[in-house]
């Protein structure tokens, strides 16, 4: 008798379970909007599935956050306006030179900057992010036309590129304490040490 | 007292096993051209970066020159809707959409402290833009009235939002976390610049 109590009480709870599943059931709109959330997370994508990219645009947060006021906080507010200056000479198909080289030589560089925490002023380690910018946007840039949406493929890429700097920023905040600072240094070690990889392979050095 | 839940059950079963969606005289009312209004800018990329863009900035201008806003855009939206279907304005593409989000954008990256009726005019503007761009989808058979009514009243809610959410964010200036919470809106206003301008060299490439 108890048993059948119990079964019962379990069968109403399922009951009651399934009815309020189905009240705040939502239709299923398979692919809707597919062209704007296929061209924001294509671009989303786009800086994390190149670890070229990935890694140089973590690294120039990194070196932004070494180098401390004024470029760790002019560093995300101009460093997408910049990299769009490229995107733009990416859609126009104005072709710059040597583009994969010079992406990969911003890995290297930063890599080399944030290890041997180079403090350059401010102005000239601005031109030297700046130029990277534009090469990295420009390869970026060069896919947007072909997007689905244009739009939400460039929102997608912008808002990648600038969480991948707020990662690097948050990341060099460690050198508030001395054995952050060591680590950070290795991880510029390591980026540096990738930048030379892809260095090679976009010389044809490495297959 | 003795309670039969298999009965209860079966039934219950049976109920759920043919469900019908529950038109509640909502489109037989009409009443459904409202929600078409305010449903159709946050189908559009370009209303919702637009319009968030510009909630943000008046938020990031304080209350007292915000506030102008909840008033300025909503009208500013109908007056858009009226011309664009009166008289058939092509007042938005792709350049003019793109020109406004790069200016919105460089505005918070700079963090210019532009005064309350140049804000007031360049949320008007971009709302009788926007509003044009929304009449152009409108159908024969959609009332005008419902449909404007909705599109109001979703302006006034977004910028109403995204100022005050905004304004709770910036905080107090004086607050330690100000700084910190300045430069994000500056930042995010560097990205809302960099999507205009790509999207600018985008329009003019096409």
């Amino acid at each position: 008798m108890i048993d059948t109590v119990r079964t019962t009480h379990r069968l109403v709870l399922a009951l009651v379970l399934a009815i309020a599943a189905l009240v705040v059931a939502q239709p299923a709109f398979a692919h809707e909007q597919a062209a704007a959330g296929g061209g924001l997370v294509r671009g989303l994508l786009h800086p994390l599935s190149g670890m070229d990219h990935l890694i140089a645009m973590v690294a120039v947060g990194i070196w932004g956050a070494q180098l401390g006021a004024p470029a760790i906080w002019v560093l995300p507010i101009t460093f997408p306006m910049v990299m769009a200056v490229g995107g733009v000479l990416g859609v126009l198909r104005i072709p710059l030179p040597m583009p994969e080289v010079v992406v990969a030589l911003s890995a290297l560089v930063l890599g080399a900057a944030v290890a041997m925490r180079l403090r350059l002023p401010f102005a000239a380690a601005a031109v030297v992010v700046a130029v990277f910018a534009i090469f990295h946007g420009h390869a970026h840039g060069a896919e947007l036309p072909s997007s689905a949406n244009p739009l939400a493929y460039g929102v997608g890429f912008v808002v990648a590129t600038g969480l991948l700097h707020l990662c690097g920023i948050v990341i060099g905040t460690l050198t508030r304490w001395p054995v952050g600072e060591r680590v950070i240094q290795g991880l510029g070690v390591v980026i540096a040490g990738l930048g030379c990889y892809f260095l090679a392979q976009s010389l044809g050095a490495v297959a | 007292m003795k309670v039969r839940f298999a009965p209860v059950v079966v039934a219950a079963a049976l109920l759920l096993a043919q469900p019908q969606a529950a038109d509640a005289h909502i489109i037989a009312s009409r009443l459904g051209d409202f929600y078409t209004g305010a449903l159709h800018p946050l189908t559009d990329l370009q209303d919702l970066i637009l319009w968030s863009a510009m909630g943000v900035l008046a938020g990031s201008l304080g209350a007292a020159a915000g506030r102008w806003l909840v008033l300025v855009f909503p009208i500013g939206l109908l007056a858009g809707l009226i011309l664009g279907r009166t008289f058939g304005l092509p007042m938005a593409g792709p350049a003019v959409d793109a020109t406004m989000i790069l200016l919105l954008g460089l505005l918070l990256a700079a963090a210019a402290r532009i005064p309350t009726a140049l804000l007031c005019a360049i949320g008007f503007g971009l709302a009788v833009i926007r509003g044009a761009a929304n009449a152009s989808d409108l159908a024969p058979e959609t009332d005008h009235v419902l449909f404007a009514a909705g599109l109001a009243c979703a302006g006034y809610a977004a910028i109403t939002l995204v100022m005050a959410l905004t304004l709770t964010f910036r905080s107090d200036d004086a607050a330690p976390a100000a700084a910190w919470r300045g430069i994000a809106i500056r930042a995010l206003g560097g990205w809302v610049a960099a999507v205009g301008l790509m999207m600018a060299g985008l329009a003019f490439a096409s």
